[in-house]
């Protein structure tokens, strides 16, 4: 459309176990200690691995204020909390917030599997008149993007958006549109993925946790699976005008994204590298961009086998000849497989790390397979000229989205 | 963000559906104007320990005719039924799917619960076999994408694929998205639409509410006493109407608008003064460029529980000021329960069929009236009606509401 | 087989509850109250209207009904229905111990 507005970030807010800030979570992943460690939130029995990246010690009061939060779940806090973050961080507030009708776009590959069990079990234990009220008001998988709007009153459209692992970055996506298309004037996008035991048993029967003492190896050549981690992230996206009007500080402009869709769902390297190099090449193109002027990468690697074989040559198709000196990135590597948060802690990541000029190492990542096709993954931290960054969501069995995001030019 | 020509316009030229009152789009409108209830009691579980017992389940459906790639027993059952509808709506729309560029062909799909009878398999291993027989199948079936995602691979579609599962409003916020896809330039044809598959979760969750009623569905009815869960799926091919043109097909309605709110007030209670569905009404209309005299039917969200109706009329009232009065309004809810994420997919179906024959259905099961739901809600009998412009309304858990507009295809 | 997972443990109640008095009852169902909204039970007034005074919604007044029945092992099929008949903490406590009396006759 020919009046397409230019979209800009404004705040970000994150949960993590590596940080309660975009800037903290940034810090960690250049620091690259590891996170990984024997689940405490539930018991974990004749599993390969019992480790994980758990938030620990999460209290919601700490970013809420003392209130009751019994009717939330614990992904519906994860969101509520982030998203409190990131509009402080933008400077949306008390009545701004309230009069606007502000857009809430939150990726979530389960919402909270764990919350739909729980209320099964229930049933079945006690009886159906034992159910659970608030269990069954959060078991919609749109429950954390109900309870965040309730809490925070944003009243534009409310979506919850899920496309796998590829969820926050699809997620930040439809924002940009609403945004981009001048729909609403403010949205606020990004993911929330708890960590719960039946996801957990799930992820590990299927075979895709990392085997051995549970360490992700993105991109590596003895790469097995990958850990599963948990949180949340969100940014604020405006308009440009808009941002300027109110004396907004400006982070990144969202530039461009793309989608596209792996038919094999995951089945086929070949195809699936195809999906990934999509999604790239129609973000590059939204954005007006060649490949040469993307200057790191966040990848979705998160150790997985196949799904980070398909990544890096679908990378490598569409960025061409520049694949040999783009800074590739990892971050699954430290925060593990957020699953739908994944993509917008990504984002949140690499928005601080163009503010510090400097992109992290991969944990977990060595050496790569003779003839891999990415050459350039980090494994330290290293000062880098940060001017455009592409936030990849590859999914595990079919989704991809793309993101480009640019410094700010303030 | 590079400059794109005059945003296009999208049409509907395709309809597939798998719903408690049959398969597919001529049974299915067929027995909504003859004003058939899809409801009975529920056989899919045991309902003995509950106190209500109607639902409106899809009987005797068999995905495997309508799956020629996937194999049927490796998806779940909101998969197979939005798969089936998907087939269904690109036949419906004349388009064999290896004719179409498939990069260029993307889906969108809404639901409530995704499938969760997953969910139920799991916890019935864990109580029965226990621990150990758990297998990853809450990480591999159960995830809501996999609904469009199985689509896209039943089909070969390499486009956007995107699950938006925003409960009972998901099928309008799909239909938003895929037109959105389409005006942008994103894709060229799009499978929007919703899907959901009956559980005992569902079930159990409204009837603790209280929500279920014992007799029949009987929305707007002054002794109506509440809504009746169920399933289905619902798929509408949307593309750009200079293709539909071009190719000569056949174009149910077009897509003018839509509106998108949240409430943020309440998980399970809608606003009381019914502000969230006003506002995405009155968006609708004016994304559309309409006034409210211009609209011909409404499709009501119309569960039948005694608040939602209430505050619904409310809402409609408004946004529609002294033209609420004069706009027919029906609730197939009466006659196909609450098929959750599927509801608002076979809304915007009706929407469409309403507007391309000139009929609207009824809300069955009307007569007592009620002082506080006082609009002309097309008691009993189909009605007909020229419809030129067709609203569709849909609210959901979690405060979500969505109205689509729907229009005659003018030049 | 216990569902001992997440914290979430549901475990089996008997009935052979020991006679409790008013003030017993009344300090589970204030209890209850607050594991469901967080109101201290100091501040749980022995009259407080749920509506008006604890300012609770239907869901949260449901989700204490579910716990007050599950506690006490009403069985009440209609406890939706009942709650608008008890509009006070005192109704309630007074209708646990009528249930609980009617029990211990039969």
């Amino acid at each position: 459309m020919s009046d397409m507005r230019r979209v800009v970030v404004t705040g970000v807010g994150v949960l993590s176990p590596l940080g309660d800030s975009a800037a903290a979570l940034h810090r960690a992943l250049c620091e690259g200690s590891s996170h990984l460690a024997p689940v405490e939130g539930f018991a974990v029995e004749g599993l390969p691995t019992n480790r994980a990246v758990e938030l620990r010690g999460f209290d919601p009061a700490r970013y809420l204020g003392e209130a009751n939060f019994r009717p939330l779940d614990r992904t519906g806090l994860l969101a509520a909390c982030a998203a409190r973050l990131a509009l402080d961080d933008a400077g949306w507030t008390g009545d701004a917030v309230m009069q606007g009708e502000l857009a809430l776009l939150v990726g979530t590959m389960f919402g909270s599997v764990r919350t739909i069990a729980e209320f099964d079990r229930r049933g079945l234990e006690a009886g159906p008149l034992y159910v659970k009220p608030f269990d069954f008001a959060n078991s919609v998988i749109n429950a954390a993007a109900g309870q965040t709007a309730i809490w925070h009153h944003l009243r534009g459209p409310n979506s919850t958006v899920s496309a796998g692992t590829a969820s926050g970055v699809q997620a930040i996506a439809l924002g940009a549109d609403l945004v981009a298309e001048g729909r609403v004037e403010v949205a606020i996008a990004g993911g929330a993925e708890e960590l719960c035991w039946e996801s957990f048993v799930a992820f590990s029967r299927a075979g895709m946790v990392a085997n051995g003492d549970g360490t992700p190896r993105p991109f590596d050549v003895r790469r097995s699976g990958f850990a599963l981690g948990e949180g949340a992230a969100f940014l604020v996206l405006e308009s440009a005008e808009g941002a300027a009007a109110r004396g907004a500080r400006v982070l990144a402009e969202v530039l461009g994204h793309g989608a596209a869709f792996d038919p094999s769902q995951g089945s086929d390297e070949k195809s699936g590298a195809a999906a990934v190099a999509r999604a790239v090449k129609l973000a590059l193109a939204h954005a007006g961009l060649q490949a040469e002027d993307v200057s790191a990468v966040s990848a979705a690697a998160s150790g997985h086998p196949r799904a980070d074989a398909a990544e890096a040559r679908g990378l490598a198709t569409a960025l061409g000849m520049s694949v040999a000196t783009v800074g590739v990135t990892a971050p699954k590597g430290a925060f593990g497989e957020c699953l739908g948060a994944s993509g917008a802690l990504q984002a949140a990541a690499l928005v601080a790390a163009m503010e510090a000029g400097e992109l992290p190492g991969t944990a977990g990542f060595t050496a790569a397979a003779p003839g891999f096709p990415l050459w350039s993954i980090s494994t330290t931290p290293a000062p880098l000229d940060l001017a455009v960054g592409l936030v990849d969501g590859v999914g595990l069995d079919g989704p991809c989205c793309a993101l480009l995001l640019g410094r700010s030019w303030t | 963000m590079t400059a794109a020509p005059q945003p296009r316009r999208v049409a509907v030229t395709g309809i597939g559906v798998v719903t408690p009152l049959g398969v597919g789009r001529e049974t299915f409108w067929r027995a909504l104007l003859a004003g058939e209830s899809g409801i009975a009691p529920v056989t899919s579980f045991d309902t003995s320990r509950f106190k209500v017992h109607l639902g409106a389940e899809v009987r005797g459906f068999d995905a495997a005719p309508w799956c020629r790639k996937l194999r049927p027993e490796e998806l779940g059952r909101a998969s197979q039924m939005a798969v089936a509808a998907a087939r269904m709506a690109l036949a419906d729309a004349g388009l064999a799917p290896e004719t179409l560029d498939p990069e260029r062909t993307g889906v969108a799909m809404g639901t409530t619960s995704g499938e969760p009878l997953e969910i139920e398999q799991f916890n019935d291993t864990f109580f029965g076999a226990g621990r150990d027989a758990l297998d990853g199948a809450l990480a591999t079936r159960y995830p809501c994408h996999r609904i469009p995602g199985q689509v896209a691979a039943e089909l070969g579609f390499a486009g956007v694929n995107v699950m938006l599962p925003n409960a009972c409003a998901a099928g309008n916020y799909a239909v938003a998205f895929a037109r959105d896809a389409l005006r942008g330039g994103r894709a060229d044809v799009m499978l929007a639409g919703g899907a959901d598959s009956f559980s005992r979760i569902t079930y159990t969750g409204f009837a603790r509410l209280g929500a279920i009623t014992t007799d029949c569905c009987a929305p707007f009815d002054g002794e109506r006493k509440g809504m009746v869960p169920g399933e289905g799926a619902g798929v509408l091919v949307l593309e750009t109407l200079e293709g539909a043109r071009a190719r000569g097909a056949r174009i149910y309605a077009e897509v003018v608008g839509y509106g998108l709110s949240c409430d943020a007030h309440h998980m399970t209670a809608s606003h009381p003064e019914g502000e969230g569905p006003a506002r995405a009404m009155a968006q609708a209309l004016a994304d559309a460029g309409l006034a409210p005299e211009d609209v011909d039917y409404i499709s009501a969200h119309g569960t039948g529980t005694p608040t939602n109706d209430k505050l619904e009329t409310l809402a409609v009232k408004r946004a529609f000021g002294d033209v609420a009065k004069r706009v027919p309004m029906s609730s197939v809810k009466s006659m196909l329960g609450h098929t959750m994420g599927a509801a608002s997919a076979l809304e915007a179906a009706v929407c469409c069929l309403a507007i391309a024959d000139g009929r609207v259905p009824p809300t069955i099961n009307y007569r007592h009236p009620d002082p506080e739901c006082d609009l002309d809600y097309v008691p009993n009998e189909a009605r007909e009606v020229p419809v030129r412009v067709a609203m569709n309304n849909a609210y959901a858990f979690g405060g979500a509401n969505a109205s689509v507009l729907f229009a005659a295809a003018a030049e | 087989m216990t569902g001992s997972l997440n914290g979430g443990t549901v475990t089996a109640k008997g009935f052979q509850m020991a006679v409790i008095d008013d003030d017993g009852i009344r300090d589970k169902v204030k209890r209850i109250i607050f594991n469901v909204t967080r109101i201290p039970v100091e501040k749980i007034g022995d009259d407080a209207s749920f509506r008006q005074d604890l300012e609770l919604d239907s869901l949260s007044l449901l989700e204490i009904g579910v716990d007050l029945d599950y506690e006490f092992q009403l069985g009440l099929e209609d406890l939706e229905q009942r709650l608008g008949d008890l509009p006070t903490v005192g109704d309630v406590v007074g209708f646990v111990r009528q249930r609980l009396a009617e029990r211990a006759v039969a």
